[in-house]
């Protein structure tokens, strides 16, 4: 380890776009930070590589990223070495924060000018807001690393004030009584095994990618309730599930995302804006804020926090955003909360290392890609989860921007590979307006529970997929090849995704659906799938009578979709079911 | 101010060169190229990567003529543009020096051209439309003040002819003209355009012929940007022409093979998305000041080429031309749904209905051409998507406003389906149907 007293440095030898190489003398730490003044301002880099100097033999090569713009750095340039490793203030404050990459507040440095300068700063949590403190150990106890000191309010949070996980078996010195104080005070003096004092605040600063333990890790078996139809019937997500939610652009990813920010079932909704535009994330942060909380009534935006490191902000920031969203979820996860992670996109991430890695010259694998880079993917969704020990759950959904819409590309397929569950979006889904644009045939996968039995699903699908088949027969040899009862299946299908899969999302009502909803919908498509329709013939030719069956589907669907968007009171519900039973007997039914 | 001055350059290349060591260069800093016998500036050009064993430099005027004599001059400052209101009606090259062969411009100040990322919390949430007379933007894809977007479309396509024809309407006070890799007559059709519609005193052209430089068709948009940031800084909603952006890729997938940096795709580099994002991104429409609206072009064989893709994923959609026609089906404007709910009640479910009819008539359209698509409702769907085409795709006819638009959707619908078969709900069809 460097020694702590002295300050430890290198100077620039090389410096192109965000990657940098320095001479140093004495030590460097892999992965350790540092500061790079240029022009007297301080950058904030990250070791990379370090390697041994051809010129010199008592000196040393650190090759570092850079997470700001270098204008106007030059050879010799001090490099200043931290010791840690990249990482995350964590403690109360956190939600309703929005930052950048790095966990600057950007309403904090938009008190400093409209625009994001190089060098810029300030602290990550309010330093002046009061919390109230209420202690829970007493001078003698014995803690450790994750233990619980005391809590604070945090909302309608019990916000968990917690031994930095980093910590071994301490001793309680000192804790102060219940009182309100802001995170620079200390709360308690522990001293550890090798009797050294250390001073606790309402706040520490964890490794970003250190994981941060689960006390009793277990398979998600809770299914969220995301108010999208297609996804809580046939491509559920459990508490501390993970999904992959790929699509071409233009097929409606950043909809869907807002629209899970809106209704999805969750204490926390973090969201990682990751290399996308800002203004969507602008949107979120301004409109959503005027929207209620599902669960509370409250503001939407006091259940969430933001990382917007977005499209124009620095790259070699964009791999730091995700690694810092997924500790803040682990930590609230390890309080009990359940965590919802939306990283938006996956890609940029990926994209990210693939820049870096060519400036470090090396090797490319598929599409230039690190070749490390389903590992990398892995490794990063292997950190969501649920945890019995604590109650809580960490949430991790991924969208993914594969390069010219084409699922066989190196992110897509290791994102497949590492999540449990994969929202494919369709161009041709997107293109004909239907959302959300989840095609439930290709690319529906999930292996957790739904709030319909697995039977019910199964056959929706089989239904789906029976439809589609039939579509493509009357597509190429004609509806006239089709006999009657094929053609009502056809009408089945269509009748399920046009009233069940698709979703209106500007419809107060349609836009989310809850299960007690959903199961009567699905009471409905269950008794549309298995009755079959005695069609009154009335003489008709084939293709007339076919005709005449469209309509009468035609007419179930417009009605249908006026319930989707007015049926609110039980009564109002319940016809649901009725009208269908009523269509199946063909009796007359009011329109 | 004495600068300083050296003279060893090592190596010159296509656009680039290089000293060896390190004369005290900062990254991105500017330095001029003298004629080591006259004293005759020669070119500017950008430190590009800086080493303790050679620096590189980007060459503005290009390396023709350069040698390892040519004396090298720092100037110890970013690259910067000349700003003054003076510039309007004028026209510059990449880098701001007047190609219009008019007298100089007085500039008033000069302007970082960094791009710094706005701070997302000044930016508004987009919400005026803006009005085009075109049935396809304004009724399916409604443009909006501050949206980045760009036209899509083959090489033979009239693009320019549409960005020219919705700048010409658009409700700005000023028009950045960027021009990259352009044909003569491209040119010389948009300043004749601008000139005709009495808007040629509120424009700023900066244009990069096919044949310039590359260096100067790279640095083109990041000068014509910074000018327009000084004016939406003032207040001003201003309007940003950039055509067309897959040229301007191309150079800078040639500077980075120059570089020797390793591909991704097709030979771009693997900052493609980055790089174009910094230049979209700077549209915005800002808390206590104006508004930066851009409209690219982006030409392309194929959607999935990795500029109209990575563009795709970084504007907020894209107007699709094919055929001289903008084509529903491909084009989008995902800033549409902060305007078009507060317009006349059935315009979005209209939107919708006539869309995804639109999808089922495509499909049937398929259908036919093996001559299936044979019963009564494929036959209904193949004679509206004519219409449909004809009427609403059509981007060049007389500009008509969005009720009137909409009114002509309606009668399309009319003319082809009964109220059921289009999806819309009972209370719209009472209401518009027999109108």
């Amino acid at each position: 380890m460097g020694n702590d007293n002295k300050r430890r440095s290198a100077t620039l030898i090389s410096i192109q776009d965000s990657l940098v190489r320095a001479r140093f003398r004495d030590n460097v730490i892999m992965g350790e930070t540092a500061e790079i003044t240029v022009d007297g301002k301080l950058l904030q880099a990250e070791v990379l590589q370090i390697y041994p100097d051809p010129k010199n033999p008592d000196a040393g090569i650190v090759e570092m990223q850079v997470f700001e713009d270098l204008t106007g750095a030059q050879i010799g340039d001090l490099v200043e070495f931290k010791g840690t490793p990249l990482s995350v203030l964590l403690g109360p404050g956190l939600l309703t924060s929005i930052w950048d990459g790095l966990q600057n507040p950007l309403y904090k440095l938009g008190e400093q000018g409209a625009y994001l300068v190089p060098g810029m700063k300030a602290p990550a949590l309010d330093e002046e807001k009061l919390w109230d403190f209420t202690p829970s150990v007493k001078v003698g106890d014995e803690v450790k690393g994750g233990d619980t000191i005391g809590s604070v309010p945090e909302g309608r949070l019990d916000h968990k004030i917690l031994v930095p996980f980093s910590f071994g078996r301490c001793k309680v010195e000192r804790i102060v009584e219940k009182k309100s104080l802001n995170i620079t005070e200390v709360v308690a003096v522990v001293v550890d095994e090798q009797k050294v004092r250390h001073e606790l605040k309402l706040v520490f600063r964890q490794p970003v990618k250190s994981p941060i333990p689960f006390k009793e890790r277990i398979i998600p078996s809770k299914t969220i309730s995301t108010g999208v139809r297609v996804i809580d019937l046939l491509a559920p997500v459990g508490y501390g599930g993970t999904v992959g939610n790929p699509g071409p652009f233009g097929a409606g990813k950043t909809v869907l995302q807002h629209s899970l920010c809106k209704y999805a079932l969750a204490d926390i909704i973090i969201m990682a804006a990751c290399g996308e535009r800002a203004g969507e994330a602008v949107e979120v942060f301004k409109d959503f804020a005027e929207l209620d909380d599902p669960s509370t009534g409250e503001s939407l935006m006091n259940r969430m926090c933001i990382f917007g490191n977005t499209s124009s902000m620095p790259v070699a920031a964009r791999e730091a955003s995700v690694f810092i969203a997924l500790s803040v979820g682990e930590y609230y996860r390890y309080q009990g909360y359940n965590v919802i992670l939306l990283a938006d996109s996956t890609s940029r991430w990926a994209q990210a290392l693939r820049e870096r890695s060519g400036r470090q010259g090396d090797i490319p694998g598929p599409e230039a890609f690190p070749m490390d880079i389903p590992d990398q993917i892995k490794g990063m969704y292997q950190r969501a989860g649920a945890d019995a020990g604590t109650g809580g759950s960490l949430t991790f959904i991924g969208t993914v921007s594969p390069a010219g819409g084409n699922f066989q590309e190196p992110v897509t397929q290791a994102t497949m590979d590492a999540t449990g569950g994969f929202w494919g979006l369709s161009q041709d889904r997107a293109d004909a307006k239907k959302y959300p644009a989840i095609d439930p045939l290709a690319y529906t996968s999930s292996v957790y529970d739904s709030f319909i039995p697995w039977a019910d699903r199964q056959k929706i699908l089989q239904t789906l997929n029976e439809a589609d088949g039939i579509d493509q027969t009357i597509s190429t040899i004609g509806l006239k090849k089709v006999p009657v009862d094929k053609y009502v299946l056809y009408q089945k299908g269509q009748t399920i995704d046009f009233c069940v899969m698709q979703q209106d999302g500007f419809q107060k009502v349609d836009a989310c659906t809850r299960p007690d909803r959903l199961n009567i919908i699905n009471q409905a498509v269950q008794k549309l799938i298995d009755s079959p329709i005695a069609f009154p013939k009335n003489g008709m030719e084939d293709e007339e009578l076919k005709e005449s069956i469209k309509t009468k589907f035609d007419g179930l669907r417009q009605w249908w979709r006026d319930w989707n968007s007015n049926a609110t009171s039980e009564e109002q519900i319940a016809v649901l079911p009725e009208k269908i039973e009523q269509f199946i007997l063909q009796e007359e039914y009011a329109l | 101010m004495i600068r300083k001055e050296i003279s060893k350059i090592s190596e010159v290349g296509k656009a680039l060169i290089s000293v060896e060591g390190n004369p005290g260069v900062a990254l991105n800093h500017v330095v001029e190229l003298l004629n080591a016998d006259t004293n005759q500036s020669l070119s500017f050009a950008k430190a590009i990567n800086v080493n303790e064993n050679f620096t590189r430099f980007q060459v503005f005027n290009g390396t023709q003529g350069l040698s390892t004599q040519t004396k090298i001059r720092m100037h110890e400052v970013p690259l910067t543009a000349g700003f003054s209101h003076n510039m309007l009606g004028r026209s510059f090259d990449g880098v701001g020096d007047v190609a219009d062969g008019g007298p100089e411009v007085i500039f008033e100040k000069q302007v970082s051209t960094r791009l710094d990322t706005l701070n997302p919390t000044v930016r508004l949430v987009p919400k005026q439309p803006m009005w085009t007379g075109i049935p396809m933007i304004d009724v399916f894809n409604t443009l909006v003040k501050s949206q980045k977007i760009p036209i899509f479309a083959g090489p033979t396509e009239p693009y320019n002819r549409l960005l020219s024809q919705i700048a010409q309407g658009a409700q700005v006070d000023i028009i950045i003209f960027a021009g990259i890799g352009l044909k003569f007559d491209e040119y010389h059709y948009f300043k004749e355009q601008l000139s005709q519609s009495g808007n040629i005193d509120k424009t700023i052209m900066f244009t990069h012929l096919a044949g310039d430089s590359q260096i100067k068709g790279l640095m083109l948009p990041d000068v014509a940007l910074s000018v327009a940031r000084e004016f939406a800084d003032e207040g001003k909603d201003v309007l940003v022409l950039l055509t067309d952006m897959t040229n301007w890729s191309n150079i800078l997938r040639n500077v980075a093979n120059y570089q020797d940096q390793i591909p991704s795709l097709q030979g771009y580099p693997g900052s493609l998305y980055s790089e174009l994002a910094r230049r979209y991104e700077v549209a915005a429409d800002v808390e206590g000041a104006g508004s930066i609206t851009i409209i690219g072009a982006t030409t392309l064989e194929s959607l999935e080429d990795p500029v109209p893709d990575n563009t795709g994923y970084i504007t907020e959609g894209q107007f699709f031309l094919e055929k001289g026609k903008l084509k529903l089906a491909r084009s989008l404007s995902r800033l549409k749904q902060q305007v078009n709910g507060s317009t006349r009640g059935d315009h979005r479910p209209i939107m919708t209905a006539m869309s995804s009819l639109l999808a089922d008539a495509e499909k049937a359209h398929e259908a036919a051409e093996v001559g299936a698509a044979n019963d009564v409702f494929s036959k209904k769907l193949l004679r509206y998507r004519e219409d449909f085409i004809a009427n609403m795709e059509e981007p060049f006819g007389e500009p008509i406003q969005l009720e009137a638009a909409l009114d002509k959707c309606w009668d399309i619908l009319r003319r082809h389906f009964e109220p059921s078969e289009t999806g819309l709900s009972k209370k719209l069809i009472d209401e518009y149907w027999n109108k």
